[in-house]
């Protein structure tokens, strides 16, 4: 019924595993997941220390295994180049797609049953990371191995841009790692640079400077250029509107929405903990303060001038509208520079669109005697090994990850379909160097200077929260703050259920 | 041959008298089907499937209760929390407001299908083009309910939808789309269950129609009654039966399809369009609280079997079932 090679380690299923499989996948996930997990097969040709090169790449050659991942560049790109990686390895690696919610439900059913249908997965590092991350497998046995290939650059924090190893990672204490980056969507600001120079005299008129927009740009500022786009609307032009927000179902980017405006007018965070390591146990949350209501009530004004859609557009769909030349800007993932360069899809290509960091705080709204910086946030997936899986399907999973993530893969993904690299020897090709300035064949490659050079490095940068229950997290920040923009709820009110929903949530 | 059909008869014959049977020879005659041995004849060739059934029925269900008096969540540590989760339950809005919801989502829902539903029914029973619309109108019934939501989120969609579009144009909606709008989030929700919805409704009701003794509506006619007069006294009564499995599907269905919502909404914004089954999601496979989701789960179980029980009284009072001149009896079969 299923192809097992002679030289299989596990050539059947256990009677134990079987019932294990029937009982609780099949309640969980149904039949599917059986032959999933049937899927998965292992073999394997034991390699010593002082073996070749080669051996070590080959030695599971015949084994198959399961990624699920989240239906962005680097999966499409890494599936479409997966036969470089059959070749050098004889591993066959399928590689199964779908929404972040989807990927963080199925991962979750998997690694919370006890289950290792999917060998390896994607780990986003509050969806996924911060909830599951005990029942990863801990990578830093399998960097240091001999008997594994190992890739030259290294796995150290310095291999991988600023922050990113501890963000996807490393979850509530230092001693263990259970995710390689692979992916990453970092917060930069796009915006129409066709349409500012048109309007710039009209609105230097009315708010006395000048319509340009650069890294010290604030917030208030952002605010003013929504509201001189939205009255020349009511007015009659036919101009778009100024700013949309993220305030859709995808919870996850809604809650960050609100996240980098707090954080950059005087750093604010949501607990008084270590950010990029999070913490089991957060304690009270800062939700309700004086600082937090102020930005509360900034949000709701920049909402009531911003694009009339602002609580159906998650990711995708703001980015639709700003392709759509519905908006004149938007805080955006880079990763979605690609989209916007292309110019059978969006209006905003040809060189009409500039990116730049995110806004920056505006001393005026800081109240908590904090830093205005210019709040960064991100998502950074990793590529993470099911703590539940044998250690030969560990071993072989590993080999995986350290292909996928290296500066070659990373680099074959930028210049296919628009990926986002993780390693910060990419940055030293002549030909991304070349990219990121116009023409460019690597149009995320535009995005670099804000990203890479400037928003991702402290002070600006902003991850949190990473708690076991970071979904709930965004669950309630998101319903509330999109319950205050709608004006069912004050900024008062809407903080005050967040912080009594979320204090109840980590039992303080 | 010949030789080897006698000697089975007679050892069948012998396997009879042995276990006294012999008395009781079948035969095909009336009442034949409720001797014993035939019985445990079913029930024997029933056994498999009740086993199979029983164990993905049963089984869960025990599972369930057992998980709900339990803290079952991400971390490693499940542990016995007896009647906690139930407990907290009632403190938490999301739940209370989920059930208001539910309740609101349905009884809009049920409305709208049960007329719309009756009222084409009657329109095409007996028309000239009755199969080829019933086909037409059955289409949406065909649809995987997810397809069925992502058609309408585009068709919804702000940006480049149609029927945004259209409902702009004609003066319903503002700038803001459908899905947009915390106040009209719930009825584009509606909207797409009643499309998808009401042929079923349609079709059982035309089943129904189908039954109507033409004797007794020429009658009334001849009485003098009109076309509504007609339906009332002599329609609505026979299709009564069908009407109360309609309902009882379409209520069911309400109470555990969440597919729609989680498509076009995920229960936003705000939680305008979280009803009780997107919360028992969202608890049990976003936030991974399992217990916490069991609980939510066999609440929800036990009040759409009581609002069912009440939903058959209701519907089978017996003077409603007098005066559907006894098709009611359908039911009880």
């Amino acid at each position: 019924m299923f192809y097992v090679p002679k030289n299989s380690v596990h050539k059947t299923v256990s009677r134990r595993k079987f019932l294990e499989l029937g009982g609780g996948t099949a309640a969980a996930l149904g039949i599917g997941s059986m032959t999933v997990g049937l899927g998965t097969v292992i073999t394997r040709t034991p390699v010593s220390a002082a073996s070749s090169e080669d051996a070590k790449w080959r030695q599971y050659e015949g084994t198959k295994l399961v990624f699920m991942s989240e239906n962005t560049p680097p999966s499409f790109a890494i599936r479409d180049n997966i036969k470089a990686f059959y070749d050098q390895t004889g591993i066959e690696v399928e590689i199964i797609t779908d929404g972040l919610p989807i990927v963080q439900q199925k991962v979750g059913i998997d690694l919370r049953g006890g289950n290792s249908d999917f060998a390896l997965s994607y780990v986003q590092d509050k969806p996924i990371g911060a909830p599951f991350a005990d029942f990863y497998a801990d990578l830093t046995p399998l960097l240091g191995d001999e008997t594994l290939p190992q890739d030259p650059e290294g796995y150290g924090r310095d291999a991988w841009f600023e922050n990113f190893l501890d963000v996807c990672g490393v979850y509530y204490d230092r001693d263990r790692l259970i995710a390689l980056p692979y992916d990453s969507a970092v917060a930069c600001t796009f915006y129409r640079q066709d349409l500012y120079e048109k309007y710039s005299k009209q609105f230097e008129a009315e708010y006395g400077y000048r319509l340009e927009y650069t890294k010290d740009s604030t917030w208030q500022n952002v605010l003013d250029f929504a509201t001189f786009f939205k009255k020349l609307r009511e007015a009659g032009e036919d101009v778009p509107y100024g700013y949309a927000q993220h305030n859709g179902n995808f919870t996850w980017t809604t809650q960050l929405d609100i996240q980098r405006m707090q954080f950059a007018n005087g750093r604010w965070i949501d607990f008084d903990i270590d950010d990029k390591l999070g913490s089991r146990e957060p304690g009270p949350c800062n939700w309700g303060d004086e600082q937090s209501v102020l930005i509360m009530e900034k949000f709701k004004a920049l909402g009531d001038v911003s694009h009339p859609d602002n609580l159906a557009n998650g990711t995708l769909e703001l980015n639709t509208v700003y392709q759509s030349g519905q908006i004149a800007m938007q805080v955006q993932y880079h990763e979605f520079a690609a989209s916007v360069e292309n110019a059978e899809t969006s209006v905003a290509a040809g060189g009409k669109t500039a990116y730049a960091p995110c806004p920056k705080g505006a001393p005026e709204w800081i109240v908590n005697g904090g830093d205005a910086v210019n709040g960064t946030n991100c998502g950074i997936g990793g590529i993470g090994i099911n703590g539940n899986a044998s250690e030969d399907v560990k071993r072989a999973a590993y080999i995986f990850a350290i292909w996928a993530t290296s500066k070659n893969t990373q680099f074959d993904v930028l210049k296919g379909v628009g990926g986002t690299p993780t390693r910060k020897s990419v940055m030293d090709i002549p030909e991304v160097q070349k990219a990121r300035t116009r023409p460019t064949e690597m149009p995320n490659a535009l995005t670099f200077d804000a990203v890479y050079d400037f928003g991702i490095k402290d002070p600006h940068f902003v991850l949190g929260p990473k708690i076991p229950e970071a979904n709930e997290y965004h669950n309630i920040v998101a319903a509330e703050s999109q319950n205050c923009l709608a004006g069912r709820t004050t900024p008062q009110e809407a903080c005050a259920t967040i912080k009594q929903q979320i204090d109840n949530l980590n039992g303080v | 041959m010949q030789k080897s059909l006698s000697a089975s008869r007679a050892s069948f014959s012998a396997i009879e008298e042995d276990h006294g049977y012999a008395a009781r020879r079948l035969d095909y005659g009336p009442g034949a089907l409720n001797e014993e041995p035939k019985r445990r004849y079913h029930i024997l060739l029933m056994a498999p499937a009740i086993v199979t059934l029983a164990a993905i029925t049963i089984y869960p269900f025990f599972w369930l209760i057992y998980m709900s008096l339990h803290k079952v969540s991400v971390a490693r540590s499940d542990r016995w929390v007896g009647l906690d989760n139930y407990a907290r339950l009632f403190g938490d809005v999301k739940f209370t407001d989920g059930w208001l919801l539910l309740l609101k989502y349905s009884a809009l829902c049920l409305t709208l299908e049960i007329l719309i539903g009756v009222a084409l029914a009657v329109i095409l029973n007996g028309s000239r083009f009755e199969k080829v619309l019933v086909t037409v109108f059955l289409m949406p019934m065909m649809m995987s309910p997810v397809v069925a939501g992502l058609v309408w989120y585009y068709l919804y969609n702000g940006t480049f939808g149609w029927y945004h579009w259209l409902f702009q144009s004609i003066g319903i909606l503002g700038e803001t789309s459908i899905l947009a709008d915390i106040d009209t989030a719930m009825w584009g929700i509606v909207i797409v269950d009643v499309w998808q919805w009401t042929p079923l409704i349609t079709l059982i009701t035309l089943a129904g129609l189908k039954r109507v003794p033409q004797d007794q509506l020429e009658a009334n006619m001849v009485d003098g009654a009109g076309s509504l007069r007609n339906f009332f006294t002599v329609s609505l009564p026979n299709i009564y039966p069908f009407l109360l499995i309609a309902i009882l599907l379409r209520f069911m269905d309400n109470f555990r399809f969440i597919d729609h919502i989680l498509v076009l909404t995920g229960g936003g914004p705000g939680n305008a369009t979280r009803i009780l089954p997107v919360y028992l999601f969202d608890v049990s496979f976003q936030f991974f609280k399992l217990g916490r989701g069991a609980a939510i789960a066999f609440t929800l179980l036990i009040v759409t079997i009581i609002l069912g029980m009440i939903l058959v009284r209701i519907f089978d009072d017996p003077k409603k079932q007098a005066a559907s001149g006894g098709a009611g009896e359908t039911t009880d079969d």
